[in-house]
């Protein structure tokens, strides 16, 4: 059940913690879908394998991809956040008026980036510093965030957006899309962070006992708020990449995210409850995602079958994972 | 030398084919709609495959699977264009934001019509839709008449934001501008939703005892008012709009007063045929409006037949 | 066993009794945390009443009443199913697919009662699937019951093909609008279900056994209790309670779509953590759940009536909840537990 000994890595204790966590093979049943999702597409689905397909694919899920990052690290603290669909959608709102009425990519960046902020920190003071269970805390500033991005477009789209925004998207840098590069980029990042820095260190020990939370000194609790306001910073990254896509600030355009996020670090292999962490496993539940419903589509399956079958990649992956976890 | 007896049978037909409209089969038309749940759109669908029938052409559905997702419709555009479907049918989720969407369709040169709600831009070969603000304007006549220009009227509009409520409502206001005897007693957003509607419906009764009609931006959220009204034992005269089995069996029952027609399955009938029509070198009608009727206790026979089985009109009866 | 089935019930608080703290403190914690909702409760009923001259009626009491007993009715499931530290995210899909297949049946035979047997089994049923998936499988109960939503709107949605099932017999839709002695009759179902959930939670084995899983599975286990039958069983008491919510719905809209109720399932998980119930289980009860319920209805109902902008609703929501939940963390705290 729960473990109860902290894990305190040093140097090498490190790398034979990452060392386990590989082995025990639980990010495996992500990547089984994935292939075999690619597999089967690849013999049903008309173009799927086509170059521009795939880049598709891949251009399709850096949005999430920049939210579900963040959101393995979260969860491996063992908490969550919910907040960060709503985040998005305000982030894309706010971005959006202000490069209506600026024409400037950097100015409407930063402010995207500090609704992120604002958002972030207050997630992680309410987590801890006042103890409110992140579920919680991250459900009402979901409600917050929502109802301000609301309130601030009184339901109306904010169109206009100039060329350079939408450039973010659609360019590309020697030859590889915008939004890949990026999404490579901060993939890179989040690795590094995470695996080699002392932060990332504890993030792991975070995760695995929740005990160790009120037993933790100061500086990891301060660790604790950095993971939200990082989780909120990547909101307002996404939101540039989503206001560029769809060229437009819409107060409902990405609500609901959050699920998608959590469903992929979960398929990924992540751990709800003993703080395993896999960010390569993140990064295979993402594409896993963006591949079934690409697949899909492209072979023009019903939208109900769709939904259904969505709903049956995350359960199935999380089975294989179960069924490894008792053989091990 | 087989080969070139190959090549120049395939030239002369090729050759006819230009002359001739000789794939007049199996086009393969994408139809986009806004999502699973409104019957609206479901009315939109049977019509494109009713016509698509008729016209040995076949359709494939694309509802985003989070109802009215404007980053998924996005997706599955340009899921769609790597297919290469011969045309398009599209409803954008919204008006304004899914115009990249429908630059993305004009850059890959597929032919699109438009349905139901008007983009704000890009390059269609036709729309085929009702006209919103006529519609609003018309059954919102049809109450103030009823209740002889007199009275209290309380409004449940749409989806804020979207363009058949804006229309809507914008047809609703002026109808009222034309009535000084009428006292608009609140608007308030119903979302489209029945059950939103019924709960706005059961505050406004709250507020205001007397109310006379309600006009309900559609025949959903109608439904939800009449179900309030009846559970508080209070009488009003409820007009929506869509025209649905649901309020032609409350008109006939008394339960509502009128509803404006908006033929979903009409919509998809012709904005099929337009494409299937454009792919053949047919004419095509580059803006096709219905005209705004509504259906009350006098006239709603014609609307009787339940969606799944009516069938498409030829081009030329509709287009008459 | 009762013995150890004490350790697990919420502490009594006796030892701040024995230290002389005043009578306030001498009260069990889940006592104090019913009290103090109760005295929201009534603050929130005194502020509405001076700040709107709607809201005194007896319609609008009635009116908040009835919108407060479908929420308790999906939340009161659920209160059991977060005692054990679990949650159920589709509960919303449970009650679109329960009343879409109820009103399918309805209409293709005309029966009531084999309307509001198949609403129920379906509820039923899809409760013990998300029980056998977390129990037998072992998938954390977050993902298990998201994947379940998606799962069942996608059958909701395949069998309901984008259309309405309207226009119900008269005798079903009482169920949801009619009233009996001038009160609208869910409030009754709200008033027999809170009866019988507290009574089970509190006072039967069953119910014990439950806080003992919330509180720690594993001794629980070692204590004899069937773990993973008791998971069922919340599940699975979960689903029962939506597939009657959304009976209710149906009589209430007097139709089916094939996405009602979606809206409900966080209004349902905000209802009971107002309520007082922790996520991490072991604290909480359905008269708290009640209480929480009828705080949101009220705040709700409150904005509408005095024409505040909807957008805010969200916002209010979203506070609350994090204040309820804060403000619980303060006076707990402060028990030394």
């Amino acid at each position: 059940m729960r473990d109860l000994t902290l894990d305190t890595p040093s140097g090498d204790g490190m790398r034979d913690l990452m060392h386990r966590l590989r082995r025990s093979g639980s990010a495996s049943g992500a990547l089984v879908m994935l292939a075999g999702l690619c597999v089967l597409f690849g013999l049903l689905a008309p173009n799927f394998l086509a170059t521009s397909n795939l880049v598709n694919v891949a251009l399709q899920s850096t949005i999430l991809l920049l939210i579900a990052l963040p959101m393995t690290l979260i969860i491996m603290t063992e908490g969550l956040d919910l907040s960060v669909g709503a985040v998005l959608t305000l982030a894309n709102v706010v971005l959006a008026t202000i490069a209506v009425k600026t024409g400037g990519v950097g100015l409407s960046l930063l402010s995207a980036l500090a609704i992120g902020a604002v958002f972030g920190l207050l997630n992680g003071t309410l987590v801890a510093r006042l103890g409110i269970p992140p579920f919680v805390a991250t459900l009402g500033t979901l409600g917050v965030a929502q109802g301000m991005a609301l309130v601030v477009t009184d339901g109306q789209s904010v169109v206009g957006i100039p060329e350079s925004v939408q450039m973010l998207y659609s360019g590309a840098l020697l030859g590889v899309p915008l939004p890949i590069c990026i999404a490579v980029i901060a993939y890179l990042a989040f690795h590094v962070v995470l695996y080699h820095t002392r932060f990332g260190a504890c993030v792991f020990a975070l995760g695995g006992n929740r005990e160790a939370l009120s037993l933790a000194g100061v500086r990891m609790r301060w660790y604790l708020v950095a993971v939200y306001l990082i989780s909120g910073l990547m909101a307002g990254l996404a939101a540039l990449l989503l206001t560029a896509r769809i060229s437009a600030g819409h107060p409902t355009a990405a609500l609901g995210i959050e699920f998608d996020a959590i469903a992929a670090v979960a398929v990924g292999g992540t751990s709800f409850e003993r703080g395993k962490g896999w960010l390569l496993g993140t990064l295979i539940g993402v594409l896993a995602v963006g591949v079934l419903r690409n697949g899909l589509n492209l072979m023009g399956v019903s939208s109900a079958v769709q939904v259904a079958a969505i709903g049956f990649l995350v359960i199935l992956a999380l089975t294989i994972d179960a069924l490894r976890e008792r053989n091990v | 030398m087989k080969m070139k007896t190959m090549a120049r049978v395939a030239l002369a037909a090729a050759a006819t084919c230009a002359a001739l409209p000789c794939f007049a089969n199996g086009e393969r038309i994408a139809v986009f709609t806004k999502n699973q749940t409104n019957p609206f759109f479901q009315a939109v669908r049977l019509g494109a495959e009713s016509a698509a029938k008729q016209m040995n052409a076949r359709v494939t559905h694309y509802v985003p699977t989070k109802p009215d997702s404007i980053p998924e419709q996005m997706s599955q555009v340009e899921d769609v264009i790597i297919k290469k479907p011969d045309a398009i049918v599209f409803t954008p989720v919204d008006y304004k934001a899914m115009v990249p969407a429908v630059a993305k369709i004009n850059g890959a040169k597929i032919p699109v019509v438009n349905v139901t709600d008007r983009s704000e831009s890009g390059n269609f070969v036709a729309f085929v839709g009702a006209s919103d603000y006529r519609l609003g304007l018309e059954t919102a006549r049809h109450l103030i008449k009823s209740l002889g220009g007199q009275g209290n009227l309380v409004a449940i509009e749409g989806v804020k934001g979207s363009l058949t409520s804006i229309d809507r409502m914008r047809g609703f206001n002026d109808a009222v501008k034309e009535a000084p005897g009428v006292k608009v007693l609140a608007s308030q957003p119903g979302n489209y939703q029945r059950l939103q509607a019924l709960q706005v419906m059961e505050n406004l009764m709250q507020s205001h005892p007397k109310i006379d009609g309600v006009f309900a931006a559609n025949d959903a959220m109608a439904g939800g008012v009449v179900e309030a009204l009846d559970a508080a034992n209070r009488k009003a005269n409820v007009v929506g709009i869509n025209g649905t089995k649901e309020a032609i069996d409350a008109i006939k029952a008394g339960k509502m007063l009128a509803t404006g027609d908006y033929n979903g399955f009409m919509q998809g009938c012709l904005s099929t045929m337009s494409a299937v029509r454009s792919l053949r070198k047919q004419p095509v009608q580059k803006d096709i409006v219905f005209p705004a009727t509504v259906i009350d206790k006098s006239n709603y026979q014609r609307w009787e037949t339940p969606v799944e089985s009516r069938t498409c009109p030829t081009w030329e009866e509709a287009v008459k | 066993m009762s013995a150890i089935m004490n350790q697990f019930r919420p502490q009594t608080g006796a030892a701040a009794a024995a230290s002389g703290a005043g009578a306030w403190q001498a009260l069990p914690d889940p006592v104090r945390s019913v009290v103090l909702r109760l005295l929201a409760l009534a603050l929130l009923c005194l502020v509405l009443s001076v700040a709107s001259d709607a809201f005194l009626t007896s319609a609008n009491i009635l009116n908040v009443l009835r919108q407060a007993a479908l929420l308790f009715l999906l939340a009161s499931g659920l209160t059991l199913v977060i005692l054990t530290a679990g949650l159920d995210l589709s509960v919303g899909a449970n009650v679109a697919m329960s009343a879409c297949l109820a009103a399918t049946v309805m209409k293709a035979t005309g029966s009531i009662t084999l309307a509001v047997f198949v609403g129920l089994a379906c509820g039923l049923a899809i409760g013990v699937a998300n029980g056998i998936l977390i129990t037998l499988i072992r998938i954390p109960p977050f993902i298990a019951t998201y994947g379940m939503l998606w799962i069942l709107h996608g059958i909701t949605y395949w069998f309901m093909r984008g259309e309405t099932i309207h226009g119900f017999p008269a005798a079903f839709r009482a169920l949801g609008s009619g009233h009996w002695l001038g009160v609208p009759i869910p409030v009754y179902l709200m008033v027999v279900f809170l009866v019988v959930g507290a009574v089970f939670a509190q006072r039967t084995r069953w119910g014990q056994e439950i806080y003992a899983v919330g509180a720690n599975p594993e001794a629980a286990r070692l204590s004899g209790v069937p773990v993973k039958s008791r998971l069922v069983l919340v599940y699975a008491v979960s689903g029962a309670m939506a597939g009657l919510a959304s009976l209710i719905f149906l009589a209430r809209l007097n139709s089916a779509e094939g996405d009602i109720g979606e809206a409900m399932t966080l209004p349902a998980i905000a209802a009971v953590l107002i309520g007082g119930t922790s996520l991490f289980g072991v604290v909480g009860s359905v008269f708290g759940t009640l209480v929480g319920a009828l705080i949101l209805t009220l705040v709700l109902n409150g904005m509408n009536l005095l024409a505040i902008n909807a957008n805010w609703q969200p916002v209010v929501t979203g506070v609350i909840v994090v204040m309820a939940v804060y403000l619980d963390n303060l006076t707990r705290k402060g028990d030394g537990r």
